[in-house]
């Protein structure tokens, strides 16, 4: 493509598509790109490999039914979603869940966004070569995963939580598997950290690259991590606490310039923080109930549906029905891995939702995709992309 | 107990009932005195405003800059389609803005616009907030709200040559459409190279499938074909 530059003179310029299909691009996300030599010069990007429809499908089931597709929004932390959605559902309602699943949904919220991170700083390492910090921190993620199947039965998309509770309360030796696991990862990460945090070349590949400004940040409605990196200090658990975070100590992690090491190390210490959570959550799990004793959300016993006549209708309208949360419209957004997870419920009274949806984080930050690497090589644009962590899922759910 | 805005990068306290009740009471009175707006009385857990579309931009402008709200963040932008909704009497579609503010944790509320089916058409704010560029094409994709003086209005998530609005309730579930080429994208680019001061001397030519190709893929009978996998 010939063009003439700004400053007068002819440049040929070449066209390449980066992605939809490549290692690099994590998922299915296209960059097309003009290069000079190796710098970008202009950038545009295009979504949408993996749209699903979601938005559609979940106004065809009941509102129960809604939870297996939020699995499939941010699929590195399918947990989070289960639970932003049920905390939407249960908002609505008026109702709160017992404290033994508060503190098991936080603990397994913090259990998620770990592994969240882990894929996403390994990942960011691999692109860059330094391919060693995955097997430090992939190794505990597995663990973590082992963890998820003796839960819920399902290693990715766990459908764990329910709206008034959760699936089913934890096995016998959940506690001591938790314990252990959080022992691997830290010591994964302290690996990592040792390789990565004063590494000379994984310093080069990484500061000063693609950064971001806080008020840029903001008015790509950036949230979560990548505006934290960029000096904004900002956490929906510190700012607007739910599960009864306000009662756990731990920090917010911010950064300075808004890089690409910026954003990987607020990932990196975050985790820090998530462990401490954990330890925290862990400690103060006490025996008891896991579900509301709302008849409104939750099926009654067996032997309740068995023996008795109310109970029976109950449990029918529930299942067949759905959970009908009063007509209305309503917003609310957790901290999930990526940043603001919220969920948008228009319901006309009935089981079924008039409509759902998602306001996923990864969206706005590949929106700014193309600002970001514009002036950069296509190797820091790779850099990019990775400490950015787009989930295809969520991105075109 | 009031929560004003602080300057951005700084923590801040946390959101209380209190904080939230009042920041939403004093908004909607300087918003209902200075644009008349009224509250929609289906968000009954926070606050919603209803605009009329010739003052969205004043409204959504006055609330991104007014320094006492500050909302900054455009979370989203997403419509409602109202066909068939129970004791509904007005307009077919609304466009709801949903805010934040990064300054006060409190800070939260929705703007909305009813939008008539046989226009549907309302003023983009893509100059206001960066984001917004995106999440109008999405609403214009998903349901066809046309966003007047957008740059570059075009289908986000859907394929370039889908037919129709999917996210509209008239619009069936278990349609299916035949999608054969790709978006050569050349436009986009070339955009952004102009909005870099680039002038473009020669074009690049575009490679998509050529007419033999895609019939050579056996359009009529993969369509019959797919009709498997719907949402029943």
């Amino acid at each position: 493509m010939k063009v003439r530059s700004p400053n007068g003179e002819k440049v040929d310029l070449l066209t390449v598509n980066i992605g939809p299909s490549h290692p690099a691009t994590h998922g299915a996300l296209r960059a097309f790109v003009a290069l000079d030599g190796e710098i970008i010069t202009a950038a545009a990007q295009e979504i949408g490999y993996l749209h699903r429809g979601f938005e559609k499908m979940v106004e065809q089931g009941t509102f129960q039914q809604v939870l297996p597709y939020t699995d499939r929004l941010n699929y590195c932390s399918a947990i989070l979603n289960n639970i932003g959605f049920c905390l939407t559902a249960e908002k609505m309602f008026g109702v709160e869940v017992p404290e033994r699943c508060q503190t098991l949904r936080v603990l397994l919220s913090e259990m998620s966004r770990l592994i969240d991170h882990l894929v996403c700083v390994a990942a960011a390492s691999v692109d860059l070569g330094a391919l060693t910090n995955y097997w430090y921190l992939f190794n505990p993620r597995e663990e973590v995963y082992a963890i998820w199947e003796k839960l819920s039965g399902a290693r990715l998309t766990n459908t764990f939580t329910r709206i008034g509770g959760l699936y089913r309360d934890t096995y016998e030796g959940f506690e001591a598997d938790v314990a252990k696991v959080l022992v691997s990862i830290e010591t994964g990460l302290d690996e990592a950290f040792r390789l990565l945090e004063h590494n000379r070349i994984f310093l080069d590949r990484t500061r000063g690259v693609c950064p971001i400004s806080g008020e840029d940040a903001v008015s790509w409605g950036w949230t979560g991590p990548c505006l934290r990196a960029a000096g904004v200090d900002r956490d929906l658990r510190k700012d607007e606490p739910y599960l009864g975070y306000e009662t756990y100590e731990f920090e917010t992690i911010i950064g300075t310039t808004g890089d690409t090491f910026d954003r990987l190390m607020v990932r990196m210490y975050e985790m820090k923080e998530s462990l401490s959570i954990c330890r925290q959550a862990l400690a103060r799990l006490k025996p008891g109930p896991v579900n509301t004793t709302d008849a409104r959300l939750i099926l009654p016993g067996h032997q309740m549906a068995y023996h008795d006549m109310e109970a029976l209708i109950n449990h029918f309208k529930v299942v067949y029905e759905g959970v009908r949360p009063p007509a209305g419209e309503f917003y609310y957004g957790i901290e999930a891995a990526n940043g603001e997870l919220g969920f948008f419920i228009v319901s006309d009274g009935t089981g079924k939702p008039w409509k759902i949806k998602v306001r996923p984080p990864c969206f706005t930050q590949f929106a700014a995709y193309a600002d970001l690497i514009e002036g950069s090589m296509i190797a820091d644009a790779v850099a990019c992309l990775s400490s950015i962590n787009i989930i295809a899922g969520e991105l075109d759910r | 107990m009031t929560s004003l805005p602080k300057p951005l990068g700084e923590a801040l306290a946390p959101s209380n009932v209190d904080s939230t009740k009042s920041f939403q009471t004093r908004v909607f009175q300087i918003l209902s005195d200075r644009f008349g707006a009224a509250l929609d009385p289906r968000d009954q857990w926070g606050l919603t405003v209803v605009v009329a579309s010739e003052q969205l931009r004043e409204v959504l402008g006055f609330l991104r800059n007014d320094p006492e709200v500050l909302a900054d963040t455009l979370l989203d932008i997403t419509a409602i389609d109202y066909l068939g909704y129970p004791g509904h009497d007005q307009a077919r579609f609304a466009v709801v803005y949903l805010l934040k503010s990064q300054r006060a944790s409190s800070h939260r509320l929705r703007v909305k616009v009813w939008v008539e089916e046989d226009s549907p058409k309302i003023p983009s704010v893509h100059d206001l907030w960066k984001i917004a560029n995106w999440q109008e094409r999405e609403t214009w994709d998903q349901y066809g709200i046309v966003f007047e003086g957008h740059p570059n209005l075009k289908r986000l998530l859907n394929h370039i040559e889908f037919v129709g609005h999917p996210l509209r309730k008239d619009y069936p579930v278990k349609k299916r459409q035949w999608l054969s080429t790709n978006d050569p994208m050349i436009d986009q680019l070339e955009a952004r190279l102009a909005l870099r001061g680039y002038e473009v001397l020669e074009h690049v030519p575009v490679h998509s499938p050529s007419v033999e190709e895609t019939d050579l893929l056996g359009k009529p009978s993969r369509i019959q074909n797919n009709n498997v996998g719907g949402v029943s």
